[in-house]
């Protein structure tokens, strides 16, 4: 990494520039519905990853029941724009305050566990969720997928544009990332990255853990709320197996780290690999059978860990130190 | 300055620190001895609040910190170093201060500043940017201390900051500790090291299995029959 200030911050505007660029022109550059829906998915999980790696990769509190907050900001928009006329735009807002106080709630009794335990609590914090969901259905007389109708309307976030979605999608990617930028180079992102690394040398000066955690918790439930509204509105369609499947939370981890856990290129690059990688295998591979594509994808995926443990980020620092000094621990 | 009053603390039938009082006064150096497993960590540990009190009472500057746990006694003014370095690994040597330095300010401009100071008060300011993964023993144990003086204390415990240092690292460290003294800091060190404590120390508190058995000057404490004892056995006493 370097270490002139002025430097650092040269780099990152170039950087924050070109990721501006590319969320406003490729969209426009491109015209082809299968590669604005790859947008469309790369921009979200993008957003989505950098929002679980607030919580996983800085705080290093390692969730895998990130779906609960999906599909909750799914289901509170679609239920409130479908049963009493509301625009996702404030139901999507509806939905952050709904993820946040579960967040909140659920945060009392996880933040005691950590490591695997942490897991584990928040996998069953997930399925309670969506198995809450479905019981609720049977009380209150709702379906089991609900399907927006295609009213394309700025206040209805329907768009009748595919890459009207891509670029929103590239917005919520483009916000995520400012904040986890603004993070790092915070008292916050310190606190987070003193925490994570060893949590009684953090209360030794003085970082009330929990306070801290639950910043970084709140943050990323909120964020990922977002982004089920996001997906809602653009398929149209939703149903719990859907925005409430358990794969949500682990590719959103896998993703971050691929691409480089606790950085933040590294969940969008994560992005950028894995969704593209699935998409084309699913196409390529088709013909050889159902599930045939998993199980490539699943080899690179095991393939591209063992090389690259640190995710892509980590490898290229690594390269960059070697390449200037010589020696991987200067 | 802080006062240890009646403190008890069991492990399920081990008694490790058993009613010890004492006292540390503004600007002292107080240094706590005593053979392996007499306690001494384990106390130094329920002063900073890094597990609870059994019994007892500990007041500093006046208030009792009993319950406040690491994080409130730390920003009370208390910081700690601990025995077996307990670093910000991901962190290079300017960052983990840093970080110690923004318990006293939110603007990072102003954390670095302080971190830069403390580093060079420490003499680790010719090497900010290296991971404090990477660093010596010595180096480690310099950027403990930097880390808990960046947040500002009235008053440092370090835990056996001399244990694993040559010679010469040690006489650096013993010119720092009066440094800080000198500059107005309360110091309180578990040590094993008798030479440097003789050094510094103006009075000796001596713990034996979790028992208080002398506190003086340095000197008287150390001819004491039971202190001897304590340390050699019963046969070395002279009679």
């Amino acid at each position: 990494m370097s270490t002139n200030w002025l430097e650092v911050q040269y780099k990152d505007v170039i950087a924050a520039l070109v990721l501006i660029l590319i969320v406003f022109i490729a969209p426009l550059a491109i015209s082809d519905r299968f590669y604005l829906n790859l947008m469309f998915l790369v921009f979200l999980f993008a957003g989505l990853s950098s929002a679980w790696n607030l919580l996983g990769g800085y705080a290093g509190q390692f969730s895998l029941g990130h779906t609960a907050f999906f599909g909750i900001g799914a289901y509170t928009s679609t239920l409130f724009y479908n049963y009493a006329g509301l625009t996702p735009w404030i139901g999507m807002l509806v939905g952050v305050m709904i993820s946040m106080t579960l967040a909140y709630l659920i945060s009392y009794s996880v933040f005691r566990l950590r490591g695997v335990f942490f897991a584990m609590a928040t996998v069953a914090m997930g399925e309670t969720v969506r198995v809450l969901l479905l019981w609720g259905r049977s009380k209150i007389d709702i379906p089991y997928g609900l399907s927006i109708d295609y009213k394309p309307a700025i206040s209805n976030m329907i768009f009748s544009e595919p890459r009207t979605y891509a670029t929103l999608a590239g917005l919520f990617m483009l916000l995520v990332a400012l904040v986890c930028y603004l993070l790092t180079n915070s008292r916050v992102g310190y606190y987070l990255r003193a925490l994570r690394d060893n949590e009684d040398a953090a209360q030794s000066v003085g970082i009330d853990l929990r306070r801290y955690k639950l910043i970084a918790f709140l943050m990323s439930a909120g964020f990922t709320s977002v982004g089920g509204t996001l997906m809602a509105q653009y398929v149209l369609y939703i149903e719990p197996s859907s925005v409430f499947n358990v794969t949500i939370s682990i590719d959103l981890a896998l993703m971050t780290i691929m691409g480089g856990i606790g950085t933040i290129l590294g969940p969008l690059i994560g992005a950028l690999i894995t969704i593209p990688l699935q998409e084309f295998l699913k196409d390529w591979l088709s013909p050889f059978g159902v599930g045939a594509h998993l199980v490539v994808y699943a080899a690179i995926l095991i393939l591209i860990v063992m090389l690259l443990p640190e995710g892509v980020v980590g490898a290229w620092r690594n390269f960059r130190i070697k390449a200037i000094k010589g020696d991987p621990r200067a | 300055m802080l006062e240890v009053k009646n403190v008890e603390r069991r492990f399920g039938g081990l008694i490790a620190v058993n009613q010890v009082s004492m006292h540390v006064a503004q600007h002292e150096i107080v240094a706590l001895i005593g053979p392996n497993g007499a306690g001494k960590t384990t106390l130094f540990n329920l002063i900073a609040g890094l597990i609870p009190v059994d019994q007892g009472e500990i007041i500093l500057n006046g208030k009792s910190i009993l319950g406040l746990g690491s994080a409130r006694i730390c920003r009370q003014g208390l910081a700690r170093t601990f025995q077996i370095p307990q670093l910000f690994t991901s962190m290079t040597v300017l960052d983990s201060v840093m970080v110690g330095a923004l318990t006293r300010t939110a603007s990072i401009e102003d954390a670095r500043r302080i971190a830069q100071k403390v580093l060079e008060q420490v003499g680790l300011h010719d090497r900010p940017h290296i991971k404090s993964a990477t660093l010596t023993i010595s180096g480690k144990k310099r950027l403990e201390i930097a880390r808990a003086l960046a947040t500002q204390p009235h008053m440092v415990l370090l835990d056996e900051v001399m244990a694993g240092l040559n010679f010469s690292e040690v006489n650096k460290l013993l010119e720092l500790i009066r440094r800080l003294r000198d500059d107005g800091m309360t110091v309180l060190l578990v040590e094993h090291n008798i030479e440097a404590v003789l050094n510094i120390a103006d009075r000796i508190v001596v713990l034996d299995q979790g028992v208080k058995i002398a506190d003086g000057a340095p000197r008287d404490v150390l001819s004491q029959d039971n202190v001897v004892t304590a340390y050699l056995g019963s046969e070395h006493v002279l009679a």
